[in-house]
């Protein structure tokens, strides 16, 4: 493989260690530094990259992109300033989400040796079978793959053996997918020096700003809830909804239903909440939130989606309480107190 | 608890872990380790506590007497901080908890004592005959429960060996010292789980969230070679065409029916909640349970099939001591076999004498 070959990968995948490595060896990346280079380019490019994320859910990397793979790769770094700087936790999430799911979409396409290659560059080692499919290492897919709340990523539905599960090729990008969507929500996490950021980011993290006001996503109540332990934003939003009578979508409801399962709430207390809905029909919900709660059927208990799934259906409204937590139900029990137990 | 009881468990615990401190070495490193203690009965756990190096943990020991020790499964950058999110968790062991499930059938195995007047008596009585309030049994468990406990703990061994590739080196088997075995994995790649991820691992034990469509699928369409199914799906699959020989049924109600019969045997019966959760703090390997008076017993695997736990975890001494007892049902301990008593003035060995006091169910009087 020639050098240049490796340099468009970087470009293509900007959070593989080599990006990193080509970053840091050849460009000055102080604050300081990048805003005298000129790289009003880099600069417009990373904001590109973010707003991608915020309109259509994906950072779109085209070919013309990666041939200007110095400009490519250094907006990548600049793109997580940027957003550390905005601080807003939908915009990180937003962002990493669009970031990995652009990754996902060119990861099909690689080769597959490409792909495994990329996977172990990513911490996320796999090895091609005879039987086309792609073996990793039990903690490795544990530590990805319970995001998905699909039954067919639970272990119990695997081929396991001797410390490996199987995949095939396209939820092995998944998972690396997920590792990136971590990656880069955890880079943005990171905090900077605020004096540092120079004007012309500043003003570049504004257009942010206002293009995600003007997509209607700021909603106002973004304060820390003070309750401890109470319902994640995400869950109250649709509850509140549904209080007023609004129509919810069949993914809201699935949310709520096993969110307040997963709680604990009785199948009465939870059918209860669903009576102000306009199709509500006390027998049929009754029977599709036990169906739910594993009660009917074939006695499986549905989880409740993760954070990521909840975004990807554009209904995560997070507040500071949310910072950290990939599923609703973490939500307040992250500094929860007293409450661990002895064997 | 009454003060002779008190002081007769603390100086027969102190001559215990004075003879034995050499057995008593928790998990390391000693320094990223929290340490809780039940320091006596009425007070709640002493948690978060910390030592640089194992002198300073046995000196804590012989001084303190505790009744119970327990040290973390996980290790911390910062044990002693009181705040969860602070101690800064490092890694942890990955620790299952299968308890025995007791099943009283004889009167003369149980007794029970009213926490309301006092009443006791040895039976099976729910409520107490005096003032009609529910009564606490006392929890006697005997060497078939125990059987029962030690089949799950063979089946969890065999799965993580053969799923989990879990190296025997990194699995440790103990006995609770009381109801039940612990067993400990250390192996490198499996203590950075997370805990969400342990979550699986025990839906994987459990077989819960199982697709039986997929069972369903195969029998149909018979595609798959038996043998290339590995985990969960292909043990269960491999017992259906056993079970049907060459007449695989048709019947879906049938199927399903027999799947949830191979669950049922299959599923390793595992405490969900002590796995799952990652900041537990487990019994010290090495240390006295104060619900028995036995210690908590490391089992190698090659032993697995003769550990007798009534005999081989019995800790304190021989030494004839005299115990006035309320009601006791009848218990194996030590190879010998005590009981029932009621309303007398036994003598008895120490290690059983103890093991009554534990249970709540006599008072010390003398040596």
């Amino acid at each position: 493989m020639d050098m240049g070959e490796n340099v468009l990968r970087a470009a293509r995948y900007p959070f593989l260690p080599e990006a990193r490595e080509f970053v840091s060896k050849h460009i000055d990346l102080s604050l300081e530094s990048l805003e005298k280079t000129g790289s009003e380019a880099v600069l417009k490019r990373a904001v590109e990259r973010v707003k991608d994320a915020l309109i259509l859910k994906e950072v779109r990397v085209m070919p013309q992109h990666e041939s200007n793979y110095v400009r490519e790769m250094l907006s990548f770094p600049i793109a997580i300033i940027l957003v550390s700087t905005i601080a807003n936790e939908y915009i990180r999430r937003i962002y990493s989400l669009g970031e990995s799911r652009g990754a996902y979409k060119r990861l099909l396409k690689e080769s597959d040796e490409i792909l495994l290659l990329i996977g172990e560059k990513l911490g996320v080692r796999g090895v091609m079978d005879s039987n086309n499919l792609i073996r990793i290492r039990i903690p490795t897919y544990l530590n990805l793959a319970y995001i998905f709340h699909e039954h067919r990523w639970k272990l119990v539905n695997r081929i396991v053996d001797k410390g490996y599960v199987w995949v095939n090729r396209m939820e092995y990008a998944r998972l690396i997918q997920i590792e990136i969507n971590n990656y880069v929500y955890e880079k943005t996490l990171e905090t900077l020096p605020v004096t540092a950021v120079p004007q012309s980011f500043k003003e570049a993290a504004k257009t942010i700003v206002e293009t995600w006001s003007r997509l209607e996503v700021a909603r106002p109540g973004y304060a820390a809830s003070e309750e401890k332990g109470g319902n994640p934003p995400c869950v109250s939003m649709i509850l509140k909804r549904m209080m007023a009578g609004e129509n919810t979508s069949h993914f809201e409801r699935l949310v709520v239903a096993t969110f307040m399962i997963a709680k604990g709430r009785e199948i009465e207390e939870v059918v209860e909440l669903f009576s102000k809905q306009p199709d509500y029909k006390y027998s049929i919900t009754k029977y599709q939130v036990e169906h739910l709660a594993g009660l009917r059927g074939g006695g499986k208990k549905y989880s409740v989606p993760s954070c990521r799934t909840i975004l990807a259906n554009g209904l995560c409204h997070p507040d500071e309480n949310c910072r950290g937590i990939k599923h609703p139900l973490s939500y307040g029990g992250k500094n929860a107190r007293g409450q661990y137990g002895v064997s | 608890m009454p003060e002779a009881n008190m002081e007769f468990l603390k100086r027969e615990f102190f001559k215990y872990y004075y003879e034995n401190l050499d057995q008593l070495v928790p998990p390391g490193p000693i320094k990223n380790r929290e340490f809780g203690f039940f320091l006596d009965k009425s007070r709640g756990m002493l948690r978060h506590k910390c030592f640089i190096n194992l002198d300073e943990f046995h000196n804590f020991v012989l001084n303190e007497v505790p009744l119970d020790i327990y040290v973390s499964a996980a290790r911390y950058e910062d044990p002693s901080n009181r705040d969860m999110q602070e101690k800064k968790l490092i890694s942890a062991e990955l620790f299952f908890d299968i308890d025995a499930e007791p099943t009283v059938s004889e009167s003369e195995e149980s007794a029970w004592v009213c926490q309301n007047c006092g009443k006791y008596d040895l039976g099976t009585e729910d409520k107490c005959p005096v003032c009609n309030s529910p009564v606490e049994r006392a929890e006697i468990v005997n060497e078939n429960q125990l059987n029962e406990a030690l089949k799950e703990v063979k089946k969890l061994v065999e799965v993580l060996r053969s799923d989990f590739g879990i190296d025997e080196n990194h699995i440790s088997v103990f006995f609770s010292g009381n109801r039940g075995y612990h067993v400990h994995v250390d192996q490198e790649e499996f203590i950075n789980i997370t805990a969400e991820g342990r979550r699986e691992i025990v839906d994987y034990l459990l077989i819960q969230g199982f697709e039986e469509k997929r069972i369903m699928h195969l029998l149909k369409n018979r595609s798959f070679y038996s043998g290339d199914l590995k985990g969960i799906i292909g043990r269960i699959y491999r017992m259906i065409l056993e079970a049907g020989g060459d007449k695989i049924p048709r019947n879906k109600r049938r199927i399903l029916k027999q799947i949830n019969e191979i669950i049922e045997e299959f599923k390793v019966k595992v405490d969900p909640v002590v796995t799952i959760d990652i900041h537990r703090l487990m019994r010290m390997p090495g240390s006295i349970n104060s619900n028995s008076g036995m210690v908590k017993k490391r089992v190698r695997l090659q032993d697995l099939s003769s550990f007798n736990p009534l005999k081989d975890a019995v800790a304190l001494g021989e030494g004839e001591t005299v115990l006035r007892v309320k009601a006791v049902p009848r218990f194996n301990l030590g190879g010998k076999s005590f009981g029932p008593f009621k309303d007398e003035e036994v003598e008895l060995p120490a290690y059983a004498a103890a093991y009554i006091i534990c249970k709540g169910l006599g008072e010390y009087v003398r040596r």
